[in-house]
């Protein structure tokens, strides 16, 4: 029963609500990862310019993945290794029972490997008799006390130091101080005859490489290094993704990784391992290698929509920069594998059902697309994710509300007087909140009797149009045509006012929530729609302008996604500009305005809607705001505000609650930051912003030093 | 662009020395054992050369392994040694990384056991860009036999896993040395 897997979700997100602890652990440690990042990018030659090649060397790998495989084994093969296709997990660990058995292994050490952890195979060697340790320190921790990880690179990260010594007193059987130095010293002890003794290493593998047959361990503790080196029998499972063409393509996975898990070039340590050397002299040839490829569901991700998430190269940035992740961290937000790639890799190889228990703590802020090393299309991934899990469970109330919130919203308009007389009912909130799952303490904006289109349509037009500069087709989506026309006409004057020929030709709503509540069928509709209508105008040379940054998003980013056939899509995405992107250019094309002093004085703070990351984070409207004389600062946090669309606008857990924690960190930046006001061109965010902050929210256009 | 390597290893907490020849690389190497009061130390991919002016500076007081190490006695007798020296492939200044080559694995034992290991490398076996070992890397391939296994090492052993505190020595070194040589080739 779909309620039955909501409600169990709901009792997790209560439960890592009330454990504040975790979750500042876990934001503290995305941080670091966010920032570390951004300083190895700053000392990297090109910046992030290395997504472009990774995504290429992955486009590329994955597309010849059956040929690079057979070239991978053969020459391992000639390397001496033995190399078997396991399909599933099954397969992996009856071969490895059967060497245990083989060897009559009593110690396998491990090295890190998630690979290994998806198919979970430490149990059933244990049940077998043989003694399986991690060799990770953070593994081992979770190992120790029998979880999953909590975090893709940090899987221990919920645990603080007496936590930690707590663990090893229980397992060592002697009192362990809490400090991090004399955990380090026991770990140390408890390890080493571990991996001295071991009779089995088993590691997984970041890469194999096609052509030379070897594959590739980093870790920085150098557990990978005494792992495959000690033991008589090496066996390595690696994920057949991982297989890449070249040293070069190594080369730069090595980099890539470990730039967006914790800003390192590269990890402590990388062992390039081919075949099986010798241990010492005069040992006998009994050494071997087992290579075990593990295909469990990848085969068939390649040929559907989750073959993106096999460009995945597990480093964590996604769930880095993930909003509700990092308040309820892996254990929620994840099966095994956790975060926004979780998602995916859950619904690859643990299958759909499993994927859509946590798929909903999605809330589509695209960020973890930005951050991809790979530049992975995740937020469309997890919406196909969501929209094949309502096929079998149906969407959720509240999403089926807010799926149809562009409805309500031109029926609100049409009705003004009533519907807004029942949006300021505290009695009449109640009753929405319990039938349709509207939280009834968001304050939402008024419905417009007249809408933007109507006002547009009846303006008097206007004369000296006959050289227009640039021409434009303004895409109002919903805010600014049911609930602010005035804005919408703002843009427009602004737009006119340099010189543009601007229409409003006839359009649909932008379908975004249809994206973020995986109705994937309403999307491609809108986005099918959209495209008929303003494609042509864009071959009659129009330049297509949004205010709303979501409206932008969905035309410049998700558009081509959902229709990836279209060349029209690709047209239109092409011909979208962020309002003030566009506006501060024709500003620069038409030489420096005189300056205006008309906002001199004012602090204001800038909040960047997650939607505008890919189209130039706010500058344009930042720049155009300090040319008006306003002191004006980008207030960020590195992730979302929370309110992820209409997410924040539903009651409870799955909304209201959620999104309020996500923006704590948010609004205690804004209002230590002596502000006069915030600005914000999203009108979703200026709800969130308003009430978390308690503060003053402005679009840029509609400052009171502007009117 | 020993200058860089240098910078760029220290700054992963690792200590590099710059000598002028093979013999002060020795003198640096029988110092670094008396600060660690070492009773042992391991040696693997070294030019005879070295060990035999290691063998003299050390004198008695210290035993020194060295290859062949017979297969029997792995891995426990590199386990006892307080400090592991081995010999440098090359080395990339832009991540600060020392690059070890190896057909045996003992030699990796030697740089991954002891709480403290020394890399020899030679200034002009430094190449300037990550990505510009690619050709050093395949030509090492295909040189070696079927067996081969090439470490990168940037710095001491390292963990995050508590409260993500850089804690160094978790497993393999908590001390890494680079001693890179000038003026002399291999």
């Amino acid at each position: 029963m779909a309620n039955t897997r909501i409600d169990n979700l709901k009792k997790n997100i209560a439960a890592a609500l009330s454990d504040q602890k975790k979750s500042d652990l876990l934001l503290g440690c995305m941080k670091r990862g966010r920032d570390t990042r951004k300083a190895a990018l700053e000392s990297l030659p090109g910046g992030a310019a290395f997504r472009d090649d990774v995504r290429a060397a992955k486009e590329r790998c994955i597309e010849n993945l059956p040929e690079l495989k057979k070239q991978f084994i053969e020459n391992a093969r000639k390397r001496g290794a033995t190399v078997i296709e396991a399909k599933n997990g099954k397969d992996v660990i009856s071969y490895c029972l059967a060497l245990a058995e083989k060897h009559q292994a009593k110690i396998i050490a491990k090295s890190k490997s998630l690979t290994t952890e998806e198919i979970e195979m430490n149990h059933p060697l244990i049940d077998a008799g043989v003694d399986v340790v991690e060799t990770d320190l953070g593994e081992l921790i979770i190992q120790l006390v029998d979880e999953r990880p909590f975090h893709l690179v940090f899987p221990s990260v919920h645990k603080m130091a007496p936590d930690v010594a707590k663990i090893f007193s229980d397992a060592t059987g002697q009192q362990v101080a809490d400090d991090i130095p004399s955990i380090m010293k026991v770990v140390r002890t408890y390890l080493r005859p571990i991996f001295l003794k071991s009779d089995i290493g088993l590691t997984g593998a970041n890469i194999g490489i096609a052509e030379t047959g070897g594959i590739c361990i980093e870790t920085n503790e150098g557990n990978g290094r005494l792992v495959s080196s000690i033991g008589t029998c090496h066996v390595c499972v690696i994920g057949m993704e991982k297989i890449v063409e070249s040293i070069e393509d190594a080369l730069l996975m090595i980099l890539a990784h470990p730039v967006s898990a914790s800003g390192q070039l590269p990890t402590n340590y990388v062992t390039w391992m081919h075949g099986r050397c010798d241990l010492g002299e005069g040992g006998g040839n009994d050494r071997e290698t087992h290579l075990i490829i593990l295909d469990n569901g990848r085969t068939e991700m390649r040929h559907g929509f989750l073959r993106e998430a096999l460009y995945c190269i597990r480093c964590g940035a996604c769930m880095n920069t993930c909003p509700t992740y990092g308040i309820v961290g892996g254990h929620t937000f994840g099966h095994i594998y956790p975060g926004p790639m979780g998602i995916c890799w859950t619904a690859g190889v643990h299958g759909m059902e499993t994927a859509g228990d946590f798929a909903q703590l999605c809330i589509s802020c695209g960020l973890c697309k930005e951050i991809c090393p790979a530049k992975i299309n995740l937020p469309q991934m997890i919406a196909e994710v969501k929209h094949e899990d309502a096929k079998n469970a149906g969407h959720l109330l509240a999403n089926r509300v807010m799926i149809g919130a562009d409805k309500a919203a031109k029926l609100g308009s049409a009705t003004a007087p009533i519907a807004n007389a029942a949006l300021s009912s505290p009695l009449m909130r109640k009753a929405m909140e319990k039938t349709i799952g509207l939280s009834a303490e968001r304050k939402l904006p008024p419905f417009a009797s007249t809408t933007f289109m109507k006002r547009f349509s009846a303006r008097t037009p206007i004369d000296d149009q006959h050289d227009p500069k640039k021409q434009v087709a303004f895409f109002v989506d919903v805010y600014a045509n049911y609930n602010d026309p005035d804005l919408g006409l703002a843009a427009v004057a602004a737009l006119e006012k340099q010189g543009c020929a601007v229409i409003v030709p006839d359009q649909g709503v932008s379908g975004y929530p249809c994206i973020a509540y995986g109705d994937m069928d309403g999307a491609r509709r809108a986005a099918a729609a959209n495209v008929e209508k303003l494609a042509p105008w864009v071959k009659k040379g129009y330049d297509v302008v949004a205010t709303e940054p979501t409206a932008a998003y969905a035309l410049a980013v998700s558009y081509p996604a959902l229709l990836p056939d279209s060349q029209d899509a690709r047209l239109l995405a092409g011909a979208t500009h962020e309002f003030f992107e566009y506006l501060l250019r024709l500003e620069d094309e038409a030489g420096t305005p005189a300056p205006s002093e008309k906002l001199s004085g004012s602090r204001l703070g800038y909040h960047c809607s997650c939607h505008q990351r890919p189209l130039g984070s706010g500058h344009g409207a930042m720049n155009w705001l300090k040319r008006r004389g306003a002191d004006v600062r980008l207030i960020e946090t590195g992730t979302c505000c929370g309110m992820g669309g209409t997410f924040g606008l539903k009651a409870g857990l799955l909304g209201h609650e959620l999104s309020s924690a996500v923006g704590e960190q948010l609004f205690t930046l804004f209002k230590e930051a002596r502000l006069d006001a915030i600005v914000t061109e999203s009108s979703v965010c200026s709800i969130q912003l308003a009430e978390g902050t308690g503060m003053k929210i402005y679009h840029p256009l509609q400052l009171p030093g502007l009117i | 662009m020993a200058y860089q390597f240098s910078e760029n290893f220290e700054k992963l907490h690792g200590i590099s020395h710059r000598v002028a020849s093979s013999s002060e690389a020795v003198d640096t190497i029988a110092a670094i054992c008396r600060q660690k009061q070492a009773r042992c130390i391991a040696l693997a991919g070294l030019p005879e050369t070295v060990i035999a002016q290691l063998e003299s500076a050390c004198g008695a007081d210290i035993e020194i392994l060295k290859e062949p190490y017979p297969a029997a006695s792995l891995p426990l007798a590199i386990d006892r040694a307080d400090i592991g020296v081995t010999g440098m492939a090359f080395a990339i200044a832009q991540s600060g990384t020392m690059v070890e080559v190896c057909d045996n694995d003992a030699v990796r034992l030697v740089s991954s056991l002891p709480a403290t290991h020394i890399g020899l490398l030679h200034e002009a076996d430094i190449i300037d860009s990550y990505f510009e070992s690619s050709g050093a890397i395949r030509e090492i391939i295909n040189r070696h036999g079927d067996d081969v296994v090439i470490s990168f090492i940037s710095g001491p052993s390292r963990t995050g896993d508590i409260e993500l505190k850089l804690t160094l020595g978790v497993h393999g070194p908590e001390e890494a040395h680079a001693i890179i040589i000038s003026g002399e080739q291999r």
